[in-house]
């Protein structure tokens, strides 16, 4: 059987003008199923972001194969949904008018365009802050905003960019648990790009741990904690179990870096 | 008393500022009550008062409204001439590096240029007539624009071209749901310094080369020494100059509400 989200032998190099190219993808190979949570960890800088606009179709490989349910991706599409790691909305628009903002690109009537942000904007508890700019809200809802709005023309991947790191530990802690929620319920695909160790752990059904720049896949953990899970889960002996795990294979990788940094 | 005092606090800055004005202008007007001006100094001295009466006599003898049309038109025509230019050629060469190469000689330098320096040139070919006064101003009122504009497209944050072209906008909508609401700003200041140029070509046109208007109106009176018929046209410029620039504040701060107070004053 075809996987749903196939990248096969990935390769991708920034020339940037007047300095050295940078090669960002060196023949990566990744796989997901429909449905599943997968992280990626890696040294920062390594190309992750690189891989989700690839899949998000804003950038093009230079060569390599990405598929999703065996359609090659050549563009964005509605089926693909982002969320951004510095929130991305538009400081002019409102909260409803950010939310309706791909629904609107999409030609849907203002009417149901409405209806569905009103939902939406329920969903992620935001009610009473529809007209709102996004300079009014704190950070934790700006990012509410930003899944909303990816959320809202209702496609089966959701692609999420360090979603939480511009936020504060609690307010990490209070998004993670409802994203986790409403994934349950939306029954999404999502690729999830962290820097966190533990939110990888907690959130996915499976971690692709990515080598240092070029990135290629270095290898892929299980998570086999039960779900629904819940805070509590994190303090169990197996949480950290897990965690060791990922940070061992990571380890390496830092080195790398750190080592690489030092030219 | 607490209710005056009230009062006062309330409205401080606009009694200090009237306050000081009215001031000014009592001081003047006693300067000849006060000492003997010697005649010769005399013929060049004018108080409010006269002025004023001046204005009157003008407006009685449908003076000053003649001169006004005439300069009115010309900074409308060569003022929207200049937006009509400006604006979508900056857009332009802000959106398109092929463009921006093509046009960047010629914009770099005549916004180097003083405009002033085409007005010989203006006036024998177009004549004394409005049109050699409209295109002073449009020289003058497009640069700002234009590079104002370009500014604006230039400054456009990527991550949220990104977002809008990940939902799938083609390069018009980009354009306007990203580009064009994150020039405004910029654009709107364009305009601004635009106004102030435009007006500046109307009044050294005028006194340049022309027969009618308000700085041909000037330029006679001066040199017949009618100090009061000058100081007539130095109020409306004042005036006119006065409201525009309190009207585009009042635009700007309409466009600018999605911003963070801070930022909104400048």
């Amino acid at each position: 059987m075809v996987p749903y989200i196939q990248a096969k032998n990935l390769n991708l190099t920034f020339r940037p003008k007047n300095r050295d190219p940078v090669t960002a993808l060196l023949g990566l190979d990744l796989e997901a199923s429909q449905g599943e949570f997968l992280s990626l960890v890696g040294p920062s800088g390594c190309g992750k972001s690189t891989f989700l606009n690839v899949l998000l179709g804003l950038l093009k490989p230079d060569s390599g194969d990405i598929r999703l349910n065996g359609n090659r991706i050549t563009g964005p599409g509605q089926e693909r949904a982002m969320v951004f790691q510095e929130f991305g909305l538009l400081p002019w628009r409102t909260v409803q008018a950010n939310v309706e903002l791909g629904l609107e690109l999409k030609g849907v009537a203002a009417a149901t365009r409405r209806q569905r942000s009103a939902e939406l904007i329920t969903l992620v508890g935001l009610n009473g802050f529809e007209q709102h700019y996004p300079h009014e809200l704190s950070g934790g809802m700006k990012q509410r905003v930003g899944l909303a709005r990816a959320l809202a023309t209702d496609p089966d991947v959701l692609l999420m960019d360090e979603p939480f790191a511009a936020l504060d530990a609690q307010t990490r802690d209070l998004m993670q648990m409802e994203l986790l929620q409403i994934w349950d319920r939306a029954k999404k695909t999502v690729l999830f790009v962290t820097h966190s160790i533990e939110e990888a752990a907690y959130l996915s059904d499976r971690v692709v741990i990515m080598t240092a720049r070029p990135a290629r896949t270095k290898s892929t953990i299980k998570i086999n904690l039960p779900r629904p899970r819940d805070y509590e889960m994190r303090l169990s002996a197996e949480f950290n179990d897990i965690k060791a795990r990922i940070w061992e294979t990571l380890k390496e990788e830092l080195m790398t870096r750190s080592a690489g940094d030092g030219s | 008393m607490t209710r005056l005092v009230n009062f006062y606090t309330e409205r401080e800055h606009y009694i200090l500022g009237g306050g000081f004005i009215l001031l000014l202008i009592i001081a003047w007007e006693s300067v000849p009550h006060l000492v003997a001006l010697p005649r010769a100094l005399s013929l060049f001295f004018t108080t409010p008062s006269k002025v004023w009466e001046t204005f009157y006599e003008l407006l009685v003898r449908n003076e000053v409204q003649a001169h006004f049309y005439v300069s009115a038109t010309e900074f409308l025509l060569g003022l929207g001439l200049a937006i009509l230019f400006g604006l979508p050629l900056g857009l332009i060469m802000g959106r398109s590096s092929v463009m921006d190469a093509m046009f960047d000689p010629y914009v770099t330098a005549l916004n180097a240029t003083p405009r002033i320096v085409f007005l010989p040139l203006l006036i024998l070919w177009l004549g004394l007539g409005i049109w050699s006064k409209v295109m002073i101003v449009f020289i003058g009122a497009v640069f700002p624009l234009l590079i104002n504009t370009y500014e604006g497209v230039k400054n456009v944050d990527r991550v949220l071209v990104n977002v809008v072209r990940s939902f799938g906008a083609n390069e018009w909508q980009v354009m306007k749901m990203v580009v064009l609401p994150n020039s405004l700003l910029y654009i709107v200041v364009g305009l601004r310094l635009a106004i102030g140029r435009a007006i500046l070509g109307v009044v050294v046109g005028e006194f340049y080369g022309a027969t009618k208007g308000l700085g041909a109106m000037m330029a006679r009176a001066a040199s017949a020494y009618q100090v009061d018929v000058v100081f007539v046209g130095v109020a409306i410029f004042m005036a006119v100059s006065l409201i525009f620039t309190l009207t585009v504040k009042k635009i700007e701060s309409k466009l600018t509400r999605w911003r963070p107070e801070a930022v909104k004053s400048f």
